[in-house]
């Protein structure tokens, strides 16, 4: 038995010879990709999987050779039979791959082990998905030939293979991103079996369709045509936005769900959020410049309304009070803890963040709708917003309820769960209750009428096609009465707000207080 | 008296209708050993996975050398090394290159990072191994594995749940002696076990639980004192125990006997000097004693005079 001591430690190992290779240059890296290539590098299935896709691309090349035809553009047809050879490794097996070593790690209780070392969860995510693109990167190299010869061939240039390899990349992070996201939230039993068939399910799904697409040759012709017209700096730019936000939510969910109970997880998914109309903004005026970009930030800001309505269920399904943690970790200057307030979880600021979301937002849509004017689309535009306002409301009154719900239901983890499948159910009972109510009462489902007003679909529809052509009960009075309905609700929820607001104040003064230096008390006099 | 490393207040938890934990105090100090025992579901994993930061209580608080478990987390995680009572290795990886996985999770870096991995696996016994499959090992090399990758940040607390489960003797024996080199170390070390009277042997201090409460804790000594206000005596002598059982129901102080092979034990609610007088009368009665002493009062004792034995 030795000593623990590290300066005695005994000389090094044969052993450590191959990891001393390793050990010079890889210090900086992360250590979940180091260890996942180690483990890769001595698994069957990494090994099985070049094999086969060396064995694919060799049956290519062998059919390329025997129907060759030196006048003809046989480059397009190996373009594509070896890019469908990349798509299966890149959204199915390297995804299904993070996955599998997510699982096991949270199976066997190694992601506990990991969480007590001084990796972060989001440093494990992203050692998950850098291991992901060494693999891409990897299988790539494999299929690098047949691409290298597609072009020889003639039939595909070289920005169509440059962009269909970076989308291929690009889908291949999002796949991984999601696949790892999956892994992570299914943590009980129950949802495990789920996430499998569902992961496995959707990556397969969408491996044969973009397989699919890629063989029927439409992908290749239409990325081609895409790459001629001017409009491929939008689309590219546009794709990579949404994708990159989309892996970035992942991410943030699977965090979510590795941190300790009492970290402070809700407010990246709150500044995700704040920052989308930014991102938006940014995104539609560099790319629409030309054309104003005006319709596209008022469409995208509706996208965001929408999107914001997903998040906020989860806003207000939390729980109320802040954690011990964040408690102690609030700013301590009161004026930024007042700014901070709607980004710090807990279920009555995050109603407040909500609506502050949509106010931001809306603006931002209003200014946009202005700027279109009342030109050829103006009438369009009239339209879009009422059902902006509309569906701004109704997400104001249903998360009203939603918190409200919340706060009657017990003050656990379950509790959560419940309020995010009650809240649901509760809008769609406001939306059956009146048409069961017509059937049962007067044998048939009539028009619509008040009863139906906190059913969105039915009295958005209903508005717009009154506006539009003067049809049906007037409902002049529909927009007042949901205006006070919104307002009322507001009004009512006003005191949650501010009392999530003063306990945010109210941590700050304590960790003042906390700060303040010691006074030692006077020493008695000498008289005394 | 320093400042304890470890300090339970008041800790509550609950799944459900079951409450795991309620209202369970305690410390610890650096280098003691301190056996975490309590019947099956009496709140042992529970109260350590809270200190180990893995689970959050329904309120009470655990420090460790002053950091709250549940206001500075990452924090708390530095000073503790915790053992889980399962232990699985990913594949594909052999017994260096696990532990220079996890030397460079805890942010070891070059040189340091291949001194403490080979310090570590020589503590541990496992230099003979180092290029092993780490799924490969016996359940007993598996441990040491465990507890020298528990070792890699140098923690000032262990805290091991089950560590000595499905170990043969030699295997525990030898576990044992490694945990009593780390508290020499100035470790302090959580131990929960079912073996008790290894943890006897080893440990300083207990914590007995029983369904989610604090039955009794401090040192075994002290323990012993307050739950066996009378010394137990074993006597043996030639001839059979019939002879001497009809001599100790003559005697006065002398509790309810039990025969226990050659030998009879009896509580002895008197002194010494009526001790000495006793063994005199007894020779004086013609016994040929052979053994006259004080019976040890062991940890399983202690268990199952303060423990009821209920689940939950």
């Amino acid at each position: 038995m030795s000593s623990l001591d590290a300066s005695l430690a005994p000389p090094p190992l044969p052993a450590e010879a191959a990891l001393g290779r390793w050990s010079s240059w890889s210090d900086r890296l992360n250590p979940i990709l180091v260890r996942e290539v180690q483990q890769a590098v001595k698994g069957r299935m990494f090994a099985a999987a070049i094999l086969i896709a060396l064995g694919v691309t060799v049956m290519i090349a062998v059919y390329i050779a025997s129907n060759h035809d030196p006048n003809g553009n046989s480059g397009q047809g190996a373009f594509e039979a070896g890019l469908a050879t990349l798509v299966p490794l890149a959204l199915f097996v390297v995804p299904m791959q993070a996955y599998q070593s997510m699982r096991l790690e949270l199976r066997s209780g190694i992601v506990e082990q990991l969480l007590l070392s001084r990796l972060r969860p989001v440093q494990i995510l992203s050692g998950k998905l850098q291991a992901a693109l060494v693999q891409f990167v990897l299988f790539v190299a494999v299929v690098a030939p047949t691409l290298a010869t597609s072009y020889l061939l003639r039939g595909v240039d070289l920005p169509t293979i440059a962009t269909s390899l970076a989308l291929a990349g690009l889908a291949c992070i999002a796949a991984t991103m999601l696949a790892v996201s999956s892994a992570a939230q299914s943590r009980n039993a129950a949802t495990q079996a789920l996430a499998n068939i569902g992961t496995a399910f959707g990556l397969g799904v969408g491996t044969f369709s973009v397989v699919g697409l890629v063989l029927s040759g439409e992908f290749t012709n239409g990325l081609a045509a895409l790459l001629r017209s001017g409009e491929f700096w939008r689309v590219a730019s546009g794709v990579v936005v949404v994708v990159g936000y989309g892996s970035l939510l992942a991410a943030l969910s699977a965090r979510a769900f590795l941190l300790h109970a009492f970290e402070n997880k809700a407010t990246p998914f709150r500044v995700a959020l704040f920052a989308a109309p930014l991102l938006g903004c940014v995104w539609a005026s560099l790319a629409f410049w030309r054309m104003g970009a005006a319709p596209v930030i008022a469409a995208l800001c509706f996208g965001l309304l929408l999107l914001s309505l997903a998040f906020g269920l989860f806003f207000v399904t939390e729980q109320r009070e802040l954690s011990p943690r964040v408690r102690a970790h609030v700013p301590a200057t009161s004026l930024l803890a007042l700014l901070t307030a709607p980004l710090l979880p807990g279920r009555d600021r995050g109603l407040l963040c909500f609506l502050l979301f949509v106010v931001i937002n809306s603006v931002v849509a209003m200014l946009a709708v202005n700027a279109i004017g009342a030109g050829a689309w103006g009438g369009s535009w009239n339209s879009f917003r009422d059902i902006y306002c509309f569906t701004a409301g109704y997400g104001c009154i249903y998360l009203g309820i939603g918190r409200a719900l919340r706060q009657r239901l017990p003050n656990t983890l379950g509790g959560n769960h419940a309020g995010r499948i009650l809240l649901p159910m509760c809008v769609m009972a406001f939306m059956l209750v009146p048409v069961l109510i017509d059937v049962f009462v007067h044998g048939a489902p009539r028009q619509w009428h008040w009863g139906h007003v906190m059913n969105p679909f039915w009295t958005i529809t209903h508005f717009e096609r009154w506006t539009g052509s003067g049809a049906g009960p007037s409902p002049t009075g529909v927009p007042l009465v949901f205006l006070l309905m919104v307002v009322g609700m507001v009004l009512l929820q006003l005191p949650a707000c501010l009392h999530g607001v003063r306990e945010v104040l109210a941590a700050s003064a304590a960790r003042r207080q906390r700060q303040l230096p010691v006074v030692a008390p006077p020493s008695p006099s000498p008289s005394a | 008296m320093t400042t304890p490393l470890l300090e339970v207040q008041n800790l509550c938890r609950s799944y459900g209708k079951v409450q795991a934990v309620r209202d369970l105090s305690f410390t610890m100090h650096r280098g003691q050993i301190t056996g975490f025992v309590g019947p099956n579901g009496a709140g042992k994993t529970t109260t350590m996975r809270i200190a180990a930061t893995l689970d959050v209580p329904d309120s009470g608080d655990v420090t460790i050398d002053g950091v709250s478990v549940l206001v500075e987390p990452r924090a708390a995680r530095a000073l503790i090394g915790y053992m889980s009572d399962q232990f699985h290795p990913y594949p594909n990886l052999d017994v260096l290159e696990y532990l220079d996985f996890f030397a460079r999770a805890n942010g070891l870096l070059g040189e340091q990072r291949a001194r403490t991995v080979r310090s570590v696996a020589s503590f541990c016994g496992l230099l003979g191994f180092a290029d092993r499959p780490a799924t490969g090992l016996s359940k007993g090399m598996g441990q040491r594995l465990h507890l020298a990758k528990t070792l890699l940040h140098d923690p000032q607390l262990l805290i091991l749940d089950e560590p000595a489960s499905g170990l043969d003797p030699r295997a525990r024996i030898e576990f044992r002696n490694l945990l009593k080199e780390l508290a020499a170390a100035g470790k302090a070390i959580l131990i929960s076990s079912h073996i008790l009277p290894e943890l006897g042997e080893m440990c300083d201090s207990v914590v007995v639980v029983e369904k989610g409460r604090r039955i009794v804790s401090g040192s075994i000594a002290d323990i012993e004192k307050t739950v066996q206000n009378d010394q137990v005596v074993v006597l043996r002598a030639l001839g059979g125990t019939e002879s001497l059982q009809r001599f100790l129901l003559t005697q006065p102080d002398v509790g309810q006997l039990v025969v226990d092979g050659d030998r009879v034990r009896f509580p002895f609610a008197a002194d010494d000097e009526a001790l000495a007088d006793l063994l005199a009368r007894a020779i004086g009665a013609g016994l040929r004693v052979v053994e006259f002493g004080r019976g040890a009062v062991d940890l399983e004792d202690i268990f199952l005079k303060t423990t009821k034995g209920n689940l939950q």
